[in-house]
């Protein structure tokens, strides 16, 4: 396993023009879907980056795929930096690959799965008495089997599983060394969700792709993933190596957010409380307005992701006195904003 | 259990008629209790709105109910009156809606009209449902609601578009309430929404109901959120109830290999990292459904009786089940499996 990760984005940031809400003549104003985002995406290894809706997740998933340009920032594929102004580049899609959420809508139905799989097959320059056997050994690799019955099949004939290993199987058909899965498993079914996880795991061990997971589901992060993101208001709050992130979250907003998720197991488990999501603020820590612990540092100035433990970050000025508001979970009950 | 406000018997919807009927909901029988929760988990196709579209008789063509019963109680208590629900025409119906029986849909985007301001909706809602009231009254009531939800009185003058998606999500509730029904079914409310905003929402609803006693029937995937929530938890398959038992104790010893299934879906917050399989296979298609019990094909206990013919749903003490192979040590027998 060599050194250099094989995609790395630095500083990746991404701004768009927005019109302030309510008012029609107002001037457009650039807004920070994602701000100074850097994450480094090794062989055989899955990262995850959780978040909820508007944190920009899938916005950094499309600008590592480069199909949004960075405002600022620089990718570099195995430690060489992508000239940005190079639109058109087989060799970057033939690295990177992106899987979506929604197969149906990702998969076009009116051409068989054959024409999907060959497709990106022939424009990256396979020749074509090859073409048949790439696709169904493709098929197999992702555990549709056999794969020639899959073959002249479309797209409604197939579940919501099946045809997310479809585009699985689109991704793979170019060899890419890097995978971006941006939730593809919130669209499917409830039973068949792990089998996708399971599949995304299993090519990152034998086949030592390097996994990019997004998504909203910190269970299935914990579940996959070797290193986990959690993103806020389009900044990393907090980073650590596998379970850490959910066992020992340290970022109030990744308290919340694991204290959130339905868990009968632990019922008994302290909340955090926190004000619902508001617009966010221009200066200072985003997660300020709703954070029980933020003072007036945290209102001014916007603190930095600083290293607490080996591989774990956060972005946080009173980190030491949140991590006192996580293990209050289990030993003390009440008091100040925890309920 | 209390006196029941709700009992539905034998109750199955098709879609479409004659040879091309495809059964989306396949004699169901369940009663639920005043002021009880009930939850339901299937995955989409299990027919788990269906049944609740049939009962509130908003379902569409090509549905059509086919047969079974379906009566709610109603009225105060010492006056208390059966309604059939299947047999109400449009008019009793009409009484019946907001004010006795209200439902939150999934998405509060499409269900709020996107060209109206909120106030209107609830303005309407009690306007037409309500007693005889003025205008200043109404919308004194609705800024009541709103608050109710935690929402400030000023998106009364909002459009759907304006609010976020939790409090949209927040606004059909509070109208879902406005009329202080006696049962509120929520059709997956929170599955758009993100867990923080969901959390927030389930702790509301569990709150409002201890101090309103509605009795609610809540619908979702998500097991692990029906187990905080639901007293009494029906799991339901291709349209057929599997197994329904106390929400605590099916959560402790699931016994219908789907429900183990359904369970071992969902990787765990916390403990070790082990490898899980979910369930093999994808739901069925109703159109075609398998032989037999409807999930043999998936299930790792299957024999050729499971094949042959569709195990009933059986009465054991508090806990219902339809399976030919289960028994209390099944979740362990299925794990030595997989």
């Amino acid at each position: 396993m060599s050194d250099a990760p094989l995609l790395e984005a630095r500083g990746l940031t991404k701004e768009f023009l927005v019109k302030p809400q309510g008012s029609t003549f107002a001037r457009r104003r650039p807004f920070r879907a994602v701000e100074d985002v850097s994450v480094q995406l090794r062989e055989g290894r899955v990262t995850a980056v959780v978040g909820e809706s508007g944190s920009g997740k899938s916005v950094l998933a499309r600008m590592l795929a480069r199909t949004v340009s960075p405002s600022a920032g620089e990718l570099l594929v195995g430690g060489k930096v992508i000239d940005p102004h190079q639109r058109r580049d087989l060799t970057y899609t033939a690295t990177v690959q992106l899987v979506l959420q929604d197969p149906f809508a990702s998969i076009n139905p009116v051409h068989p799965i054959r024409h999907v799989l060959e497709r990106p097959l022939i424009i990256h320059g396979t020749a074509s008495r090859e073409v048949p056997a790439l696709s169904k050994e493709l098929l197999e690799r992702v555990a549709l089997t056999p794969g020639e019955s899959f073959l002249d099949r479309y797209p409604h004939e197939l579940s919501g599983g099946q045809l997310q290993r479809v585009s699985i199987a689109r991704a793979l058909s170019v060899r890419p060394k890097v995978l971006l899965a941006d939730e593809p498993i919130s669209m499917l079914d409830v039973s068949v969700r792990l089998g996708v996880l399971n599949l995304l795991r299993d090519l990152c061990d034998r086949e030592h792709l390097a996994i990019l997971y997004i998504t909203h589901d910190i269970a299935s992060a914990r579940y996959i993933a070797d290193e986990v993101l959690v993103m806020y208001a389009g900044q990393v709050v907090e980073v650590a190596e596998g379970t850490d992130v959910v066992d020992h979250p340290r970022h109030p907003y990744t308290q919340l957010l694991v204290s959130s998720v339905p868990d009968p197991g632990h019922q008994d488990r302290v909340r955090i409380q926190a004000p619902s999501a508001t617009a966010f603020p221009e200066e200072g820590c985003r997660f300020a307005p709703r954070c029980p612990l933020a003072d007036d540092r945290c209102r001014r100035q916007v603190p930095e992701l600083v290293e607490i433990g080996t591989g774990h970050r956060v972005r946080c000025w009173r980190v030491e006195e949140a991590s006192v508001l996580f293990s209050s979970r289990n030993s003390q009950k009440g008091g100040g904003e925890i309920t | 259990m209390s006196e029941s406000i709700l009992r539905v018997e034998n109750f199955s919807v098709d879609y479409g008629v004659g040879d091309r009927a495809v059964r989306a909901v396949h004699d169901v029988t369940f009663s639920l209790g005043r002021s009880e929760v009930l939850g339901i988990a299937g995955e989409s196709g299990s027919g788990k709105s269906t049944l609740v579209y049939g009962l509130t008789r908003l379902l569409r063509a090509p549905g059509v109910i086919r047969s079974g019963s379906a009566s709610l109680t109603i009225g105060e208590e010492g006056q208390r009156r059966e309604i059939d629900l299947l047999s109400a025409d449009e008019r009793e119906l009409r009484a019946l809606r907001w004010r006795h029986i209200s439902v939150v849909l999934q998405s509060a985007l499409s269900a709020l009209n996107p060209v109206r301001r909120i106030g209107k909706e609830f303005d309407e809602v009690l306007r037409y449902h309500g007693q005889g009231t003025s205008r200043a009254e109404r919308r004194a009531r609705a800024e009541e609601l709103l608050a109710m939800v935690g929402l400030k009185s000023d998106r009364l003058d909002r459009f759907p578009h304006e609010l976020s998606g939790g409090q949209r999500q927040r606004v059909m509730i509070a109208l879902a309430l406005a009329l202080s029904p006696d049962l509120v079914i929520m059709d997956e409310p929170t599955t758009a929404l993100d867990v923080v905003t969901q959390r927030e929402i389930i702790d509301e609803l569990r709150e409002l109901r201890e101090r309103l006693g509605f009795a609610m029937i809540f619908i979702t995937h998500d097991l692990s959120l029906l187990v905080e929530l639901a007293e009494q938890i029906m799991v339901m398959y291709a349209g057929r109830v599997v197994e329904r038992a106390d929400s605590s104790d099916l959560y402790a010893i699931p016994r219908h290999p789907y429900t183990v299934g359904l369970m071992n879906s969902f990787p765990p917050l916390s403990g070790e990292i082990v490898p899980m399989s979910g369930i093999p296979g994808s739901p069925p298609s109703l159109a075609s459904l398998p032989t037999g019990c409807a999930f043999h094909p998936r299930c790792p206990l299957a024999s050729e009786e499971c094949s042959l013919s569709s195990p009933p749903l059986v009465v054991e003490g508090s806990r219902s089940l339809a399976c030919f192979h289960s028994s209390p040590s099944v979740r362990e027998r299925l794990e030595i499996r997989s």
